[in-house]
């Protein structure tokens, strides 16, 4: 790794993610850092809901068009990372009493049809046979091209594409200052965590992709940004209970979107402005939890008695237009700025704003701006280029590497050493991220011991394996103190148990 | 909301604690085995996800319930998995599933032949064809034909009579008696007699399912489901409770048909009880006298199957048993004798079943009884073919030991 | 069927109980959902002629006043089990000796009383290594280790292992054994030895 880039990337997100694959894939030196693991900010913590756009098609037509066509694009480039669900918006006797019944359904159908979104009035009985958990009080169904996305293997592939195509990828190590000179931003001061040295990166570009943490990196570069983190709280619930994604025909409001991911079904979201020092330890309180599951029953009644795995919550980084400081006004529109134009800061662009939906469109709104600094016309290709994958699959039961290690996600032996290989991997929270392991059921009691003793063993130090393990419990105990009662409560004794008591002898 | 929490989804109720894999017969000697953790709760959560999850696998599952009896969490560990080969399984039931499946239809064709099917069920020759066309083990002790349905010797020698005894009830005699062993339901008309019972078949009869089941053929078993719980259920409303001598049968219609086969059998469910179950529960409320033949002597080990575990009622079998004056019982360590109804039959699973079996041949020859009591009659035939010692049922131990003249004086006055 | 003492629960405490009990001539039943997680040995109690229902639960008790005269059980149905003395060792949540839903905390067999916080907050703490209040919580019982019922003891039911408030495997299996031992000590006052 030199010291000197085309661009240098802040942010380990997907925005970053997908700048850093757009800027190698039209040739730049590229430098992306993460001050933790990729994904572990917002971009891992939320739905993973491949919006149709329909969700915003009446309020917000433009936004409801970018992602009807970021949809489509991302069927196309990464069909592992994606899930052709679909998705009902359905109508409640309750919403019609609250003057969103059937008359509003029909514009909502006009609205998604002048997007470009396909949307077809159902009969109720004939959503109830499409899903069979939706609330059968429905009066009204409006089917639409909704599916689910993996925003951690999305992130992972963007990622491992960067590294593909030269970018390097530094991962836990924060950025401290910016290197300024005279006006313009050369690169950049980081601290590496693990090891506490710190370096400097030099860039002809600087990108700022960090999110809501990227407030902090304008002023740095001597600018001034308004953000406001507002939190968003979710659940998982323990197994899929609905196939297609369902949401409420109405206004958006708390907890009326129930995504079918992997494994699990997730309810979100509720939205809270929070202070800026409560970004870096979120907790969802009983009030949240409570909302999230009144409302989650009325999209799916069964959910009142599913066993549900932890809570968790990210922070939607909304930008205020410069012209509305206050925030009165805030759009959850893409913003990309370029200080050379608002600040009189040369080389340094701050791409925020937007959702994983739109990602690629954000990274490559940024490139263009990078290109333009550079002088570079290559064209974007990422709407075409395909996605590689993540982590090897292929394993054979029987051999060491078809050992399965996580029971509950089917995770190998094969599949964690593939991940420890392709990517920058210090906690069982990093290989969860790219492998699912501990994600399932037990939230990592069964397999966490076999995790923890191969990432020890990959890193050559054995010993490290108990401490591993109890960092991941301790992160995984976080998520299911809210949901803590019925079997979750019974699964938090029982890992209390296994870790302080002694395991029984099929665990050891 | 979130009220006492219980989900419909009894899957969820699994802590992943994997006791049940300590107590699975099939992984023990089959490594490939998913088990019933990873096949029954893990598998059908990631079954939900895709039905790609689903692993053929699980076909060499027992149904011996011993996962379900060890789960501290109440998880319908092998409903799970039975009813996921139901739902996903592509494997068609072949000729040979077919032929251990139907024993009705079997025993049908086979029983006027009696003789003749014996003595080629024994032959070499027949074995070989069944070894290799059919795939059922070679090694396999067939179950004899009985010469005369269990139910043909009703109607000729018995029923005439049963209309005398002022108190009714139904038997589900079920194949193995009808077809195998008519001695078993000759012994039980003749218990139910002494004890001032008239015995009546039911409308209808069919195979319990079981062995459908077993071998894949689901909706072929639902249709005996319906037949038995409409008969079970004409009987109840004449005030009949249906007996049987079988604990597979009696598990199967009572937990497995709503289990597995998804059918509601609440209305009946408790119309069908375990003959030993019925005396045991009379003698004790004083409505049944016994009259023991004076000198009987016995030495009997007691294996529970695997079945009557799940059911929990050994505990009537033993203290039946118990008051039969010079009956020393002594409890089997309680081990899946590895038939499993029709599995051990199977080409495939011959080895297995013998190995899964092995322990409980040992413990046999180490306690040396006279005979052994089970409820069960394929444990029955694997166990007398694995180690010569006679089984009985309970309920002949019973005919034997009763005074059958004198029991029957007292509990007609 | 009569027994002299039912013990409800097979893990730690309730085998304890049993095998001591079988042994000093009384005709004891364990009644145990499953296999215990702690791998007790249950089979020198079957040796000792002890009747064990594993696989079965407790759907509900027979009550004549204070005294409990019988329980039924899941695999006998209207069948009703009696004796003179109950011992409920049915564990913590893990076992479902107690269950825990969004708003409370309760015995689930007979409604024993149950000294838990009522606030949900206040049951964990974040860090995992912590002791977490949650396995402190349990059923409180008299000086005779007997628990109640709204305030009311149950006069022949005894109450030991985790079920009690204060008593978790976690903090070792010592407190077990202990709360055992008090129980045989009660149903057994002649031969306090054994325990």
């Amino acid at each position: 790794m030199n010291n000197e880039y085309d661009v240098i990337i802040i942010g380990g997100g997907i925005t970053g993610a997908g700048t850093a694959r757009d800027c190698a894939l039209r040739g730049l030196r590229v430098l992306l850092v993460e001050r933790g693991d990729i994904a572990d900010g917002a971009t891992g913590r939320n739905h993973g809901l491949l919006h149709s756009g329909a969700r915003y098609a009446v309020k917000d037509g433009e936004s409801a068009r970018e992602c009807i066509a970021e949809n489509r694009i991302l069927r196309r480039i990464a069909p592992h990372c994606v899930e052709d669900t679909q998705g009902l918006f359905i109508t409640l006797p309750e919403d019609e009493e609250a003057g969103y019944g059937l008359d509003y359904q029909q514009r909502f159908i006009q609205a998604c049809r002048d997007a470009g979104i396909s949307a077809e009035a159902m009969d109720p009985r004939e959503a109830v046979r499409l899903e069979p958990s939706v609330n059968p009080r429905l009066i009204g169904a409006v089917k639409v091209p909704d599916g689910s996305v993996d925003p951690f293997k999305l992130c992972a592939a963007n990622i491992l594409d960067a590294r593909l195509h030269g970018a390097d990828i530094l991962t836990y190590a924060e950025v401290q200052s910016l290197i300024l000179e005279g006006s313009a931003v050369r690169g950049i001061r980081v601290r590496k965590r693990r090891s506490g040295e710190t370096a400097e990166y030099r860039a002809r570009v600087t990108v700022n992709a960090a999110g809501i943490w990227g407030q902090a990196i304008v002023r740095m570069a001597g600018a001034q940004i308004s953000m406001f983190p507002a939190k968003g709280a979710l659940l998982v619930f323990a197994h899929r209970v609905n196939h297609v994604v369902i949401n409420r025909c109405r206004k958006s409001a708390d907890g009326d979107i129930l995504v079918p991911g992997d494994t699990v079904t997730v309810i979100g979201t509720t939205s809270t402005k929070i202070p800026f020092e409560d970004c870096d330890d979120l907790n969802v309180t009983p009030d949240e939890v409570a909302l999230l599951l009144r409302e989650g029953s009325q999209l799916c009644p069964t959910l009142a008695s599913t066993r549900i795995l932890r809570a968790y919550a990210g922070v939607r980084p909304l930008v205020a237009a410069d012209n509305d400081p206050s925030g009165r006004n805030i759009s959850r529109g893409i913003v990309c700025l370029d200080h050379a134009t608002r600040d009189g800061i040369e080389s340094f662009v701050t791409i925020t704003g937007g959702k994983l939906m739109t990602y690629r469109l954000m990274a490559q709104m940024a490139t263009d701006a990078v290109c333009d600094k550079l002088g570079v016309s290559e064209p974007c290709t990422t709407h075409t280029a395909l996605l590689p994958p993540t982590v090897d699959n292929a394993f054979t039961a029987g051999t060491p590497d078809g050992e399965l290690v996580c029971e509950c996600e089917n995770v190998t032996m094969g599949q964690i050493r593939s991940a420890i290989r392709n990517f920058d991997i210090h906690s069982l929270a990093d290989l969860r991220r790219r492998t699912r392991v501990g994600m399932g059921t037990c939230q990592g009691t069964y397999c966490v011991r076999k995790a923890a003793a191969a990432l020890a063993e990959a890193q050559g130090s054995p010993a490290d394996a108990r401490p591993l393990a109890e960092e991941y419990l301790g992160e995984r105990w976080k998520g299911m103190m809210p949901v803590g009662w019925g079997d979750t409560l019974r699964e938090m004794e029982f890992m209390q148990r296994v870790f302080k008591a002694g395991a029984p002898s099929t665990f050891k | 909301m979130q009220k006492r929490n219980i989900s419909p989804n009894n899957f969820e109720q699994c802590v992943k604690c994997a006791i049940c894999t300590d107590f699975c017969p099939v992984l023990k000697v089959l490594p490939s085995y998913p088990g019933p953790k990873h096949g029954g709760p893990d598998g059908e959560r990631l079954r939900l996800k895709n039905a790609l999850f689903f692993d053929s696998n699980l076909k060499y599952c027992l149904n011996c319930k011993r996962c379900e009896v060890a789960c501290p969490s109440g998880v319908r560990i092998a409903d799970i998995i039975h009813s996921a080969r139901d739902r996903y399984g592509e494997d068609r039931p072949s000729l040979r599933d077919w032929m251990l499946a139907n024993t009705d239809t079997m025993g049908t064709l086979a029983s006027p032949f009696a003789p003749v099917v014996n003595g080629a069920l024994g032959l070499g020759v027949t074995k070989s064809v069944l070894d290799g066309v059919m795939k059922i083990d070679h090694r396999r002790t067939f179950p004899k034909y009985a010469g005369r349905k269990f139910t043909t010797w009703f109607r000729r020698e018995a029923e005439a009579a049963q209309a005398g005894y002022k108190k009714q009830v139904s038997y589900f005699h079920g194949c193995y008696v009808n077809y195998n062993y008519p001695q078993l339901g000759k012994d039980f008309v003749r218990v139910m007699n002494a004890l001032g019972y008239g015995v009546r078949l039911l409308d209808k009869e069919k195979c319990c399912g079981v062995a459908m089941m077993s071998g894949g053929m689901f909706d072929a078993a639902r249709r005996n489901a319906a037949v038995n719980l409409a008969s079970v259920g004409a009987a109840a409303s004449e005030g009949r409770l249906t007996l049987t001598t079988s604990s597979t049968c009696t598990l199967t219609m009572r937990e497995e048909y709503p289990g597995v086969l998804g059918i509601d059998n609440e209305a009946v469910r408790d119309d069908i009880v375990l003959a030993v179950r019925f005396i045991f529960e009379a003698v004790e409320r004083g409505e049944v006298q016994l009259a023991f033949k004076e000198g009987f002597r016995a030495r009997a080990a007691y294996h529970v199957p695997c079945h009557m575990e799940k059911l929990g009622w050994s505990l009537f079998t033993r203290a039946l048993m118990e008051r039969i004056p010079g009956m020393e019982l002594v409890p089997l360590e309680s081990i899946c004798c590895g038939i499993a109804g029709t599995y051990g039959f199977k080409k495939e699973n011959y080895e297995r079943s013998q190995r899964i079996g092995q322990p409980l041949f040992d413990n046999i020859a180490q306690v040396r009884p006279d005979f052994v009591v089970c409820e069960c009659e394929t444990c029955k035939w694997q166990i007398e073919m694995s180690t010569g010692v006679e089984v009985r049922n309970p309920i002949s131990v019973l005919a034997e030991a009763l005074d059958l003249e004198a029991t029957a004086a007292l509990n007609h006055q | 069927m009569k027994f002299d003492v039912i013990i409800i629960g097979s893990g730690q405490a309730g085998m304890q109980v049993a095998a001591a009990l079988q042994r000093s001539g009384r005709k004891t039943a364990v009644i145990g959902l499953g296999r215990s997680i702690n791998e007790v040995e249950v089979k020198p109690y079957e040796q000792l002629g002890g009747t064990l229902l594993i696989g079965d639960s407790v759907t509900g008790g027979i009550f004549d006043g204070d005294r409990l005269q019988a329980v039924r059980t899941a695999n006998l149905g209207a069948y009703p089990l009696e004796a003179d003395d109950f011992v409920i060792a049915t564990g913590k949540f893990l076992g479902r000796g107690l269950v825990a839903d969004m708003d409370g905390i309760y015995e689930p067999l007979f409604g024993l009383d149950v000294d838990y916080d009522p606030d949900r907050s206040h049951w964990f703490d974040a860090d995992f290594g912590a002791c977490q209040p949650f396995l402190r919580f349990g059923v409180r019982t008299d000086a005779q280790s007997r628990p109640s019922v709204g305030g009311r003891t149950v006069t022949n039911l005894y109450a030991c292992g985790e079920l009690l408030a204060g008593v978790s495997a976690v903090e070792g299996r010592d407190a077990i054994a202990g709360s055992a031992a008090r129980v045989i000590g009660q149903l057994k006052p002649s031969d306090h030895a054994e325990a």
